[in-house]
């Protein structure tokens, strides 16, 4: 703050307290001249109403005097007398390093405790379960939804089975985390509608569903080039994320249409790198809670 | 001073009035006019650009739809705010927002640094129909900026005139509108804007990425 505006501040401080700690100690003094009514000759409403001369009440004074004390104490511990920056060097920024601090020194222990083990081993942890909770609940909700069934319009997957595109030991839980995802099925429209309508039957054919047997089995030589990444077998690739097209979990959903679209226009998945908007035991915790919901109903798994 | 002087103050409305104001307007002189008078002295920490032109359209689709009224976008300096949302807000963020988008009402969550942290994917379902990403979710639909073309002559002035007010946009800056906004709709620049907020203007100050760990594995 420049000399000038802290000079200014502290002129109309003192100007403002002077004048009414002024009249606050003066006024009381004043001598009010009194008629023989006992009155002071003001009057209204054509005489009705009549001003006494009363001292003020007493709860006024000291609760006056107490908001001169508050403010003349808060100007000498706080900033706010221009460039004074009060007895306390009080700071939001450094109010909030304190309360940070005291926070960390809190969950140190439990953090602490936490690194101890695997990520595995954490999920039965109530205490990271608890903050897990919370982690997802703001951060990661929005997509896997609250109770992390998934999202098939946004080709979040469902969390609470055992499919992972990725991996799901806590190690890759915390990597998909930390770094994100990105997957991407390049669109096939240039194969030709028909040849997109055949492929769709063949993938409904992976995984046992009822489809037109002439039409898939047209499709197959096509599927060599969806083999690259989804497999021989169609089983998928968890290096690249690649989806198992035998099982009955669709990551942009599995009706016939969707099959279509997503072979006719490609998807691409996007799971954003938490890091470093969540710091790393965050991560580790939130892997954990991932971990434990997509275990909880089968609970006798480690 | 004494009782007669009261007295004139009383029986006149108008000096009464006069001086209520003096002294009323000392705490807005005191609070107000230094930070008013010091506010262009406020630059651009040095990687803070102006907005590319999606950005700025985007940016007054929000302003237009009034995201404002139930969305802040300043982090205070509180724990509580800071865990959630990240550092806390500087005015030197907000240098090219005319006006800022600060606000104190939170209907919905603060956005000052929300860029990055969902899919572009997950904004354009959240803004054509909130429920089909957060079922819980209160806030309005906005489908009809999916249909909404970007006029690049209107951004075109938009540039000319912040640059007015000193914002330092170049003319190849400007020719570029056409081809920035080219088959881009109102929803397409939202979402680049909303994808662009924390991202290029934090502070320097933040922590660095960091690199992926061994999973953490003790």
């Amino acid at each position: 703050m420049s000399l000038f505006w802290s000079v200014w501040i502290m002129f109309l401080v003192v100007l403002n307290m002077g004048i009414t700690f002024f009249l606050y100690l003066w006024a009381p003094r004043a001598k009010i001249p009194m008629r023989e009514d006992g009155t002071s000759g003001h009057v209204w409403a054509h005489g009705v109403l009549r001003e006494g001369v009363r001292r003020l009440p007493l709860w006024w004074v000291v609760m006056s005097g107490a908001m001169f004390a508050a403010g003349f104490t808060y100007l000498v511990l706080f900033p706010g007398f221009g460039r004074f920056k009060g007895v306390l060097h009080w700071t939001s920024h450094g109010e909030l390093a304190h309360n940070t601090e005291a926070n960390d020194a809190k969950l140190g222990d439990l953090m602490r405790r936490f690194s101890l083990y695997p990520i595995e081993q954490l999920s039965a942890d109530p205490s990271a379960q608890q903050i897990g909770r919370r982690l997802f609940l703001d951060n990661c909700a929005a997509c896997h939804g609250r109770e992390a069934r998934g999202n098939q319009l946004v080709g979040a997957p469902n969390l609470t089975d055992d499919d992972w595109l990725y991996g799901g030991t806590g190690k890759d839980i915390y990597t998909s985390i930390h770094d994100g995802r990105g997957g991407v099925m390049p669109p096939w429209a240039s194969l030709g509608e028909d040849n997109v309508k055949n492929l769709a039957q063949y993938v409904l054919s992976l995984s046992g569903r009822p489809h037109d047997e002439k039409a898939a089995s047209a499709a197959k030589p096509l599927f060599t080039t969806c083999a690259a990444c989804h497999g021989p077998e169609g089983k998928g690739n968890p290096a690249i994320g690649a989806p198992n097209l035998t099982d009955q979990i669709w990551l942009h959903g599995g009706s016939l249409a969707d099959i279509e679209t997503t072979i006719r226009g490609g998807r691409q998945g996007h799971m954003p790198a938490w890091s470093p908007r969540l710091t790393d035991d965050q991560i580790r915790v939130l892997a954990a809670y991932v971990y434990h919901v997509s275990h909880a109903d089968h609970a006798s798994q480690p | 001073m004494a009782y007669r002087h009261f007295e004139a103050i009383e029986k006149n409305v108008g000096l009464l009035g006069i001086l209520i104001a003096i002294m009323v307007s000392i705490g807005g002189l005191a609070e107000i006019t230094p930070l008013f008078m010091r506010a262009h002295e406020v630059r651009a920490p040095s990687g803070v650009k102006p907005y590319d032109p999606l950005r700025l359209a985007g940016r007054d689709v929000y302003v237009r739809e009034g995201c404002y009224l139930c969305h802040s976008q300043m982090i205070r300096a509180l724990r509580a705010e800071t865990e959630r949302y990240g550092h806390y807000s500087i005015a030197e963020e907000s240098v090219y927002d005319r006006p800022f988008q600060w606000g104190s009402k939170r209907t919905g969550p603060d956005l000052a640094r929300i860029g990055g942290k969902y899919s572009d994917q997950w904004h354009v379902l959240h803004l054509m129909n909130p429920r089909q990403v957060v079922p819980q979710s209160n806030m309005p639909g906005y489908p009809w900026l999916a249909t909404a073309r970007i006029d690049a002559q209107d951004i075109q002035a938009r540039m000319r005139g912040l640059r007015k007010l000193g914002d330092p946009y170049s003319d190849a800056d400007i020719a570029s509108v056409p081809d920035a906004v080219k088959d881009k709709t109102e929803l397409d620049a939202l979402v680049t804007y909303l994808q662009g907020l924390g991202i290029r203007n934090e502070p320097t100050t933040m922590p660095s990425a960091t690199p992926a760990t061994d999973g953490g594995e003790p």
